[in-house]
């Protein structure tokens, strides 16, 4: 503006977009593999495939428009936003929709949505909104003040029950407290915690089906037939593919129905087996890098609340993705956590989308936030 | 202020330097857990998915009759159920209240109620056991009428076998599964089987043909039809047991061939079994000795020191060889009794040791012993039949003059009983070497040529003398036919040497004009008063033999001096 006779460059052109085009072409690189593998684990169903482009679609558009708005906005937003959020929860245990044997859903007419996604991006803004208001480090009310917000929703959501997302969610908002600077005597004293508290949840808290996926994943072939089924017949089809993978379409143990839930959570599975350890270690690649290119932004970002809110964001796509491959792969217990962008799934794939377009946005707008 | 707000922000970014080491820690974890189920672990792996998808399919079909020489059927099957219960069904529509329905059922299959319904009820979750196989159709009708839930029928066969014990080692039998695994029912196992159609296809988790990968089709199982005469099988088998019997023999073989042919007519061994209950039988009873068991033949190879110093001109046929008794390194070579100068049909007739031995030695090594080669020593007989040895007989070996002295006289060498056969019908076809066969053959196969015809011949005669009186086995005669063998008695080798268990035996041809049958019987360790050869096998050869002759029909030729010809008068002459 101050140089209105300069000739716009088209790098020019692109920031205009409020992009950050290196995170943008992995995501999308990340949404064509999800297309092809969708395609062959749903057993090439046109009509699946036509559902999960247009979600992709809305989900891209979902991303560009978030990233047009201001990190500011938001951190003006969160709280307001957070309430509603936590009412909605509320709300969805009350008069909620019951789809395999949880309460998630809250029809509002038009549309059943999961108040629960909202809670993925608003949480980790919100605690992000009050430690940054702090002075740093926070000091120890603060931490406890930040769990206490992290801690309403979660169990909220644990009590749906919907386990996966419930361990998303109280990640989201403990990176945001790690990250500001926890003490190290702090997070050894919740490591101690967690072990009588991992005796209560699973005593009192844990539903049986939930207990049984536990139990599973320490020894699958107990049950072969029962709930050990989905682990073995997933490292199965992931042995099946070998080193060069067994080629697209031809994986036996996904085209033949073998593997359950295979273009939803075990989407990993197919994908290992159609292409084998070398299109693994490509497809982590490509993970590596969002997750790096994420950090980045948020190393770079000048804000406390911007830094901590990518961090954040970053760290909790990362739980996705190793929580996936660690549980199709044997390594974790089964939770249903799909993988994240490729995975069939609308409501995950738009908050994953929204959130990184909060990235793009603490990307494009570092400096005019500082000015 | 400012320092402080750096100082946080450095805490910041020192702690996303921690979460980058942690995931790149975690990426490499992610990675090496999928490389080690791709690359360490993929074998097991994949043999799961193959044993989840791939499914094979046979079609079996009924399998073939093992037919005699004339279409007797020697094993055939018979259609059989087997009984099998669904224990889930069972548990499903709790058909156990039924008890008195179910109390029948085992009744009928003589199985124990208390025992087989703890069985059933123990394992809700199981979804086939046989309870009784290869039940009659009476005992199916009665189960299907009982209409008990979770219990079926399924179709197979029952093989039998009509001859019973008399054939039993030859035609063999089968498993409960209807594979063969002994005798001629696992050697032609495969076309009595056929091929059964195989489908190889790909199903996916329902269950639900994806793929056909292969299809092989369908081979017809086929007959089969042995050389055996179920007659003479039949009569071989009574003589021999009989034999055996009176003569408190551990064991005894038979085997009949056709000279002409090489076809083996009938093989029998005692002690048998009955094929059609082989429960709480006696392994060794299994055993087809008769191509198993080998023993030293003794005297029953003397004819072939004789026709061998024929063939190569030491001695004609009219010489005379003189008996005294001498010594190879410490060993005497000497005769029962002293019988001095004898023609060649005297060393036959009174099986000289002395004489056997004399004629041996004066030929070279070789020549001697590939003679006993040539007549099938030290080789299988080509009938093909399983487990056959091929004796103990060495022409690589170097054989010193004692060797060859005591070879003479059939020891240092191990033959069966149908390798003896064998080496009679090479005698009775007059020097031509033929395979033998344990199948019918639509035309005899080219016989090989080993000896000439007209020393075999003058020796076939020369062994005439030993069934007539003053010969060693008279018993072995045939009334109104010529018959021509020689006995044998020999120590069995045990360790360290020769023990005090003694086997005997007879082989020989008929009629000696034209000779069409040969037959070698061996008794083996008889504890009774009568040991020697030509007393415990020659009764026996010569029941045979009689039979057989009469049974096929062969002109009796005692006193047909007629038509023979000038040659047989002449060599009769110096037999006489």
């Amino acid at each position: 503006m101050h140089y209105p006779d300069k000739k716009k460059t088209p790098a020019d052109w692109l920031s205009t977009f409020h992009i950050d085009w290196p995170l943008m072409l992995a995501l999308l690189s990340l949404m064509s593999i999800s297309l092809v593998v969708v395609y062959s684990a749903s057993g090439q169903d046109m009509g699946l495939m036509n559902r999960q482009a247009v979600r992709l679609g809305v989900a891209l558009f979902v991303c560009f428009a978030v990233a047009q708005i201001p990190p500011l906005v938001y951190r003006r937003l969160s709280v307001p936003v957070y309430l509603i959020s936590i009412m909605l929860l509320v709300a969805v245990l009350v008069v909620g929709h019951v789809g395999k044997g949880a309460q998630r859903w809250l029809d509002i007419g038009f549309i059943k949505f999961q108040p629960s996604e909202i809670l993925k991006m608003v949480l980790p803004m919100t605690v992000a909104w009050y430690i940054s208001r702090q002075p740093m480090p926070p000091r120890l009310i603060h931490i406890a003040a930040g769990f206490a917000i992290t801690l309403v929703p979660t169990l909220l959501i644990f009590k749906q029950p919907d386990f996966g997302t419930s361990l998303l969610i109280a990640s989201s908002g403990i990176f945001v407290l790690f990250l500001a600077g926890m003490s190290w005597r702090l997070i050894g004293f919740f490591g101690c915690l967690s072990i009588p508290l991992g005796a209560i949840l699973w005593f009192y808290l844990l539903r049986d089906y939930q207990k049984q996926r536990v139990l599973t994943f320490l020894n699958p072939e107990s049950d072969p037939l029962g709930s050990g089924y989905h682990i073995i017949q997933s490292k199965i089809a992931i042995g099946s593919g070998g080193l060069e993978g067994k080629g697209w379409l031809m994986g036996t143990q996904s085209q033949l129905e073998f593997l359950p839930e295979r273009h939803t959570d075990f989407i990993f599975s197919v994908f290992s087996e159609e292409f084998g350890l070398i299109g693994i270690g490509l497809l982590l690649a490509i993970y590596m890098f969002i997750i790096g290119r994420g950090l980045l932004i948020a190393a770079r970002s000048q804000h406390p609340f911007t830094k901590l809110l990518a961090g954040s964001l970053t760290l909790t796509f990362f739980v996705y993705f190793f929580v996936n491959i660690g549980m199709v792969s044997g390594l974790l217990p089964v939770v249903g956590v799909p993988l994240p962008l490729v995975s069939y799934g609308g409501t995950s794939m738009v908050t994953l989308m929204a959130g990184f377009g909060i990235l793009n946005a603490i990307a494009t707008n570092k400096k005019i936030y500082n000015r | 202020m400012s320092k402080v707000k750096k100082s946080a922000e450095n805490v910041v970014l020192w702690r996303v330097m921690l979460m980058i080491a942690v995931m790149v820690l975690v990426f490499c974890t992610l990675l090496a857990r999928a490389a080690y189920l791709q690359i360490i672990q993929p074998d097991e792996l994949r043999e799961q998915g193959e044993l989840r998808s791939l499914r094979s399919e046979s079609h079996q079909v009924q399998r073939g009759m093992i037919t005699d020489r004339n279409n007797f059927e020697l094993a055939v099957s018979v259609p059989a159920f087997a009984v099998w219960v669904d224990p889930k069904v069972v548990h499903d529509t709790k058909s156990w209240e039924q008890t008195e329905k179910w109390q029948a059922l085992f009744a009928v299959l003589d199985l124990d109620f208390k025992q087989e319904i703890a069985k059933i009820k123990k394992s809700p979750k199981k979804r086939f056991f046989y309870l009784k196989r290869q039940s009659s159709s009476a005992v199916a009708d009665y189960v299907r009428q009982l209409n008990l839930p979770g219990v079926y029928l399924r179709e197979e066969s029952k093989r039998f076998y009509p001859s019973g014990e008399i054939a039993a080692h030859l035609v063999g039998f089968t498993n409960i599964d209807g594979q063969g695994i002994e005798g001629a029912e696992k050697l032609f196992n495969q076309v009595l089987t056929g091929t059964p159609g195989e489908r190889t296809y790909q199903k996916d988790a329902k269950g639900r043909q994806v793929e056909l990968l292969s299809v092989k089709s369908a081979v017809p199982p086929k007959n089969i039809q042995l050389s055996i005469d179920q007659r003479l099988q039949s009569i071989t088998y009574r003589a021999l047991k009989a034999a055996v019997k009176s003569y408190a023999a551990s064991s005894g073989s038979a085997v009949v061939v056709d000279v002409h042919t090489g076809e083996i007519l009938a093989m029998a061994n005692t002690p048998s079994f009955n094929p059609n209950n082989r429960a709480n039988v006696n392994q060794h009873r299994f055993r087809n000795r008769a191509i198993t068991d080998v023993f030293e033949p003794g005297s029953t190879m003397k004819p072939v020191a004789v026709l061998s110093a024929l063939e190569f001109g030491t001695v004609k046929q009219d010489s005379i060889v003189d008996t005294t008794p001498f010594k190879i390194g410490g060993k005497r070579f000497a005769d029962p009794r002293f019988l001095g100068d004898i023609s060649l049909e005297t060393i036959i007739q009174r099986s000289s040791n002395v004489g056997v031995a004399k004629l041996a030695l004066g030929l070279p090594k070789d020549y001697f012993v590939v003679a006993f080669h040539e007549l099938g020593l030290g080789e299988v007989t080509g009938s093909g039949l399983l487990g056959e040895s091929s004796g103990m007989f060495s022409l690589s070996r170097r054989w010193s003059d004692l060797e060859i002295g005591t070879l003479s006289y059939g020891y240092g060498v191990a033959v069966t009983t149908l390798q003896l056969a064998k080496m009679y019908a090479t005698l009775g076809a007059k020097g031509v070497s033929r395979p033998l066969s344990i199948l019918k053959l639509p035309e005899p196969p080219e016989g090989k040529r080993v000896f000439s015809e007209k020393n075999t011949d003058f020796v076939v005669h020369l062994m005439e003398s030993v069934v007539k009186r003053g010969g060693t086995a008279p018993q072995a005669s045939v009334p109104g036919y010529r018959v021509a063998g020689k006995s044998g008695t020999a120590y069995k080798a045990i360790k360290g040497g020769y023990g005090d268990e003694l086997s005997g035996f007879f082989a020989g041809v008929a009629p000696v004009n034209d000779p069409q049958i040969a037959i070698a019987v061996m008794i083996n360790e008889p504890q009774s008063d009568v040991f020697h050869g030509g007393e415990v096998a020659g009764p026996v050869f010569a029941k045979i033999m009689g039979s057989t002759l009469q049974l096929y029909n062969i002109a009796p030729d005692e006193n047909q001096i007629e038509t023979l010809s000038r040659k047989d008068l002449k060599e009769d002459k110096h037999g006489l």
